[in-house]
């Protein structure tokens, strides 16, 4: 496969093509950018004017949205052709802009229509008459769509109950769990059917929908760092407006004003995650927090962290989750260096809903620790365990690393006791589900079919490697030193509280 | 997202797989093995193609400096000591902490820029001693906007400004509210323009939270909506449930709380008393003085402590019974000892006499109950008595000639009764012919015959409820001897009451005839027969009435009597065949 591997943006079938000047170029639009030295397609989502000229905020073909970003004219390559939206495309664009401009707010912001037809790339553009081209799943959706708006026209013709819409019908229908979880992993979420999944099952991930497209913060001030957010977070409107934004390192508290911020760092008291610490050693600590009971802080943590997560959504309260906040200590307080969220009682087995290490502690072993702690935790609980999908790019990095290490680890243990390996053995060994431990051992193209017989295979440059990495890795989260017994809410919790 | 394609047998999870390393395993082999189609990897299926998550699964194991790359963070250029002043020390335990923000905060409004060029101009305004700090700046404008958050919970919409009248109350509870009030009213106009200037907005940015479902369910901005809370199912049943609860715990609590107030009376009472007795003990005291003043010698009794009196008095004291469900153990008791200790024990005899009454008005009530019943469980197979017998079988009814049997009489007293061994006190001189169906036993059981035909065309007598009487006393030691034998087997044991007794009227010329016919058996005529003569009169009577050897009669109720084809017509009864 080419590294570009086929085109993610503008893939609708046929645009019109021609050439543009800074006049015409208008949202919709894919032309050629410079990044990183290098002319690549991307899509205009947004245009501002700056004291500088003219920005651009364009999404790299291919390229994760985090690596969006504003573009001065200079970097677009006007002498290239530029892939005009598609007609009927912009019609609904111009209805949109209709709505938009009653809502008077910065026009940076992606009208609120708009997010939902974006739900995926592909199908921004995809007119809906149009059969797509690649997917069956998208052509059936696309017509189970339709037949439902058509139905959902004869029942109003008809003056049926207008209560009951084919779309909610339809969702019943899905929900039988299996064909559920089958549908959830190939097909693109319906915005109905995403928010009823929400709704039951109290999942935090995943709302590909809701996503705006364009990051809202441009800089945040956080402890001692500054961060530049990667995706949308739903902080107040006005925080869009400001060159940068101040977070209380130890409540989260967001300030738009710099004197605000002093004069709230002069009262907090917090030093630490308002929870209880259940672990510590001499590096980390681990606090729990309950979102019910800590619904501000915890609400401000989503925020935080929803800069980063891309298929996080705070589309519902915090309340059915914990979170399990990991922290460095020094003489001025516990800071927080990342943390995973988790179901008070998931229905579907995961043990982690979102997890985060924040940037300026990324790629140092955080996240393993994290990862580490979320399946000791599973072990104590004598669950298997599993992170809600989808993960992200970053995430699948992380946890393929983690499984690999330890399923290799465990495979070289038994392979020197001679004990029998099954896949349900180290799947129990490690809490891990059994779907995930097949799935990293297909990854590291250990598991293999040979004369009739599955068998496991290690490869030496997996050894060496782990050896290397081993070397390296100087943390581990000790089990003997967690202070944690699983929480146990009441029937009338549950029912009450969420 | 790309499945693997199914192309051998599926893995189960419990499967043993064998471990194998690289060099174990022929390499080529392995390669042809491994390039197996794309694993599900749990990205979202429109990223995962992108360029750098690509790159770095297919470099996997081979180069781990592959990176996606983000957009990366700096260090702050903002002084962190100036901000995060406060040092802690590290405490020596696991913290537990479940303090909230808000309660970490304190005041929940921050002054902003523009409340500080504001806050300087007013201050300059003010006499020296009057200037109005930012923590107290902060407080009253924190009063305002909770205030007007409590009462104009639509202002943003409806632009109703909440008055100064009503942050009054606010302001009143402040902690410094006398010093504050004289800025309050130039502060509120402030605050007041502020809230106009913003669109009678909080001053302080807030999130989005749900307003009208329609409009916010698209808005990205709109965070946190509540989740549907899920009902439970109400029921009648569950109503009446939950009250019955409730009043219990109410009475709960009022028992409860009776029980404090009536300690709290009693230790006023103590109180009370120990005032008592220091004023007795005082008047004492006084009264001492007074007659080592007046030097009066006689009559010491009054100041001697009567606590005998108060130790007499308790005993009459009738304590009403302690409530039954008082939980509290440790109550105190005035009562002396002794008389718990005396009680206890009465109390334990009649608790012993009360059961042994009971125990005996039981067995009365049981004996009343059995009265007039016979156990008849106790002779497992007791027979049916009554009229009704097997169909097949006719009752020999015979009827005496008024003959006396003088010789018999004499020698009758000495006969034992037959099966009256469970009722000794029956045992009354018989005067009676035994073997006829004279007593009570015989005529409720008398002697019946079945006439039948076996196999081979045999005909067959059946006789039953002729009496059997065992010998008892045996004179002759060999006949004694042989008839013990005889009899071993025909006898059941002792205490079998409802032994059957074949009554043959020994008389019967029918009878006679009978018995004439049938052949000696061969062990007779072998042996000799003993003379029956010789027998004392008992046991020749005992012998007619069982002319066949018993022992060849089954021991049970119903003797078969095989006849010999020749068709001798037996004749039982008188009116048997009838």
């Amino acid at each position: 496969m080419s590294p570009t591997g086929e085109a993610a943006v503008g893939s609708d079938g046929p645009r019109l093509i021609g050439k543009a000047t800074v006049e015409t170029l208008t949202i919709g639009c894919i032309a050629q950018v410079i990044k990183d030295g290098e002319a690549r397609r991307a899509e205009i989502l947004s245009i501002k004017e700056t004291k500088s000229g003219r920005q651009y905020y364009c999404n790299f073909d291919n390229f994760n949205k985090r690596l969006d970003e504003w573009v001065p004219v200079s970097r677009i390559d006007f002498d290239k052709p530029v892939e005009w939206p598609n007609p009927d495309k912009d019609k609904q664009k111009d209805d949109k802009k209709g709505k938009k401009t009653t809502a008077a707010v910065s026009k940076k912001q992606p009208s609120k229509k708009n997010s939902r037809r974006v739900s995926k790339r592909e199908q921004s553009i995809a007119s809906e008459d149009q059969t797509h081209p690649w997917s069956e799943f998208v052509e059936n959706q696309q017509k189970n769509k339709k037949d439902a708006r058509e139905k959902a026209n004869a029942s109003l013709e008809i003056g049926a109950t207008a209560g009951i819409g084919p779309d909610e019908m339809e969702i019943d229908e899905d929900e039988t769990p299996a064909s559920a979880a089958k549908k959830e992993s190939l097909t693109p979420f319906s915005r109905e059917q995403e928010i009823e999944k929400l709704r039951t099952s109290g999942s935090m991930t995943q709302n590909p929908a809701e996503i705006s497209r364009i990051r809202n913060i441009s800089k945040v001030e956080f402890g001692r760092y500054v961060l530049f957010p990667w995706y949308f977070s739903p902080y107040p409107e006005v925080y869009g407006q400001e060159d940068s934004i101040y977070i209380c390192e130890f409540c989260l508290s967001y300030f738009n004003d710099i004197k605000s911020f002093a004069r709230h760092r002069h009262k907090c008291t917090l030093h630490h995650p308002p929870g209880n610490e259940i672990y510590r050693d001499d590096f980390v600590s681990f606090f729990e927090i309950d979102g019910r009971r800590q619904r501000t802080w915890c609400r401000n943590l989503c925020l935080l962290s929803k800069m980063f997560l891309d298929h996080k959504t705070l589309y519902y309260d915090v309340d059915p989750f914990l979170f399990y906040v990991m922290t460095t200590r020094d003489e001025k307080g516990c800071h927080l260096i990342g943390y995973f969220s988790k179901e008070k009682e998931s229905t579907d087995g995961y043990n982690v809903a979102c997890i985060l290490t924040l940037p300026q502690y990324q790629r140092k072993g955080y996240g393993r620790l994290l990862i580490q702690f979320s399946y000791e935790l599973s072990k104590i609980e004598g669950k298997l365990g599993s992170p809600e999908k989808p993960l992200s790019d970053l995430g699948l990095l992380s946890y393929r690393q983690y499984w690999s290490e330890n399923i290799i680890d465990l495979l070289l243990k038994f392979g020197e006791r001679d004990e029998p390996c099954t896949i349900e053995g180290i799947a129990s060994h490690l809490a891990m589900t059994t779907q995930d431990v097949e799935h990293t051992l297909q990854a590291l193209k250990m598991q293999v079919y040979h004369k009739g017989e599955h068998k496991i295979v290690i490869p030496e440059k997996l050894v060496a490697q782990r050896e290397k990495s081993r070397a390296k890795q100087k943390r581990l989260i000790d089990p003997d030193r967690i202070q944690w017994k699983p929480p146990v809410f009441t029937a009338s919790s549950r029912t009450w509280a969420w | 997202m790309a499945t693997r394609k199914v192309r051998y047998k599926k893995l189960n999870p419990k499967t043993v797989l064998p471990i194998f390393r690289e060099d174990q395993i022929d390499p080529s082999e392995y390669e042809s093995l491994t390039n197996e189609a794309q694993i599900a990897t749990g990205v979202e299926q429109a990223e995962e193609n992108e360029y750098h998550l690509q790159a770095v699964l297919k470099s996997a194991g081979v180069a781990a400096d592959q990176e996606i790359p983000v957009p990366p963070p700096q260090e702050s250029t903002l002084n962190y000591d100036e901000f995060y002043s406060q040092k802690v020390s590290k405490t020596a335990t696991y913290i537990r902490f479940s303090q909230t923000v808000e309660e970490c905060i304190g005041c929940m409004y921050d002054m902003t820029e523009e409340d500080v060029v504001f806050l300087q101009s007013y201050n300059q305004k003010q006499a020296a001693q009057a200037q109005l700090s930012e923590d107290d700046f902060e407080k009253i404008m924190e009063v305002y906007e909770e205030t007007a958050y409590i009462k104009t919970p639509f202002a943003s919409i409806d632009q109703t400004v909440a008055g100064y009248d009503e942050m009054f109350q606010g302001l009143q509870e402040l902690e410094k509210a006398k010093a504050l009030m004289p800025h309050a009213k130039e502060i509120y106009e402030y605050w007041k323009s502020r809230r106009q200037a913003l669109g009678n907005t909080p001053l302080h940015p807030t999130l989005k939270f749900e307003t009208h479902a329609e409009s916010d369910d698209m808005d990205p901005y709109v965070c946190f909506r509540r989740r549907e809370v899920r009902q439970t199912r109400k029921t009648r049943a569950r109503d009446v449930q939950s009250a019955d609860k409730l009043k219990r715990l109410r009475k709960e609590l009022e028992e409860g709380r009776q029980l404090v107030q009536a300690a709290h009376s009693r230790e006023l009472l103590k109180a009370e008393m120990l005032k008592t007795d220091r004023a007795i003990f005082e008047l004492r005291a006084q009264l001492k003085e007074q007659k080592i003043r007046l030097n009066i010698k006689a009559d010491d009794e009054d100041l001697i402590n009567q606590k005998k009196r108060k130790a007499a008095e308790a005993p009459t004291v009738q304590r009403p019974a302690p409530p039954a469900q008082l939980r509290m153990p440790g109550r105190p008791d005035v009562r002396p000892a002794e008389t718990d200790l005396s009680l206890l024990a009465d109390r334990l005899a009649e608790k012993e006499n009360e059961l042994r009454l009971d125990i005996e008005k039981k067995v009365q009530n049981h004996k009343d109950w059995n009265r007039n019943y016979l156990d008849l469980t106790r002779g497992p197979l007791s027979p049916v008595h009554g009229p009704r017998l097997d169909p097949n079988f006719r009752p020999a009814k015979t009827q005496y000639l008024m003959t006396p049997p003088a010789s018999a009489s004499s020698v009758s007293l000495d006969e034992p009764v037959p099966m009256d061994l469970d009722k000794p006190e029956n045992l009354e001189p018989v005067v009676k012919f035994r073997g006829v169906a004279q007593d009570e036993a015989s005529r409720a059981n008398p002697p019946s015959y079945r006439r039948r035909i076996g196999r081979l065309n045999r005909l067959w007598i059946d006789r039953r409820g002729l009496p059997a009487s065992p010998p008892r006393e045996i004179d002759d030691e060999w006949t004694g001897r042989l008839l013990q034998d005889r009899w071993k087997y025909d006898q059941s044991s002792d205490d079998e009451d409802d032994m059957p007794t074949y009554e043959v009227d020994p008389f019967d010329t029918r009878a006679l005839k009978f018995r004439s016919s049938i052949p000696p058996p061969p062990w007779l005529l072998h042996r000799g027969i003993p003379n029956p003569r010789a027998l004392p009169p008992n046991q020749q009577q005992l012998h007619q009435q069982h002319p066949i050897p018993p022992h060849q009669l089954p021991p049970h109720t119903q003797a078969q009597l095989p006849v010999a084809k020749s068709p001798v017509k037996p004749t039982t009864g008188t009116g048997a065949l009838a």
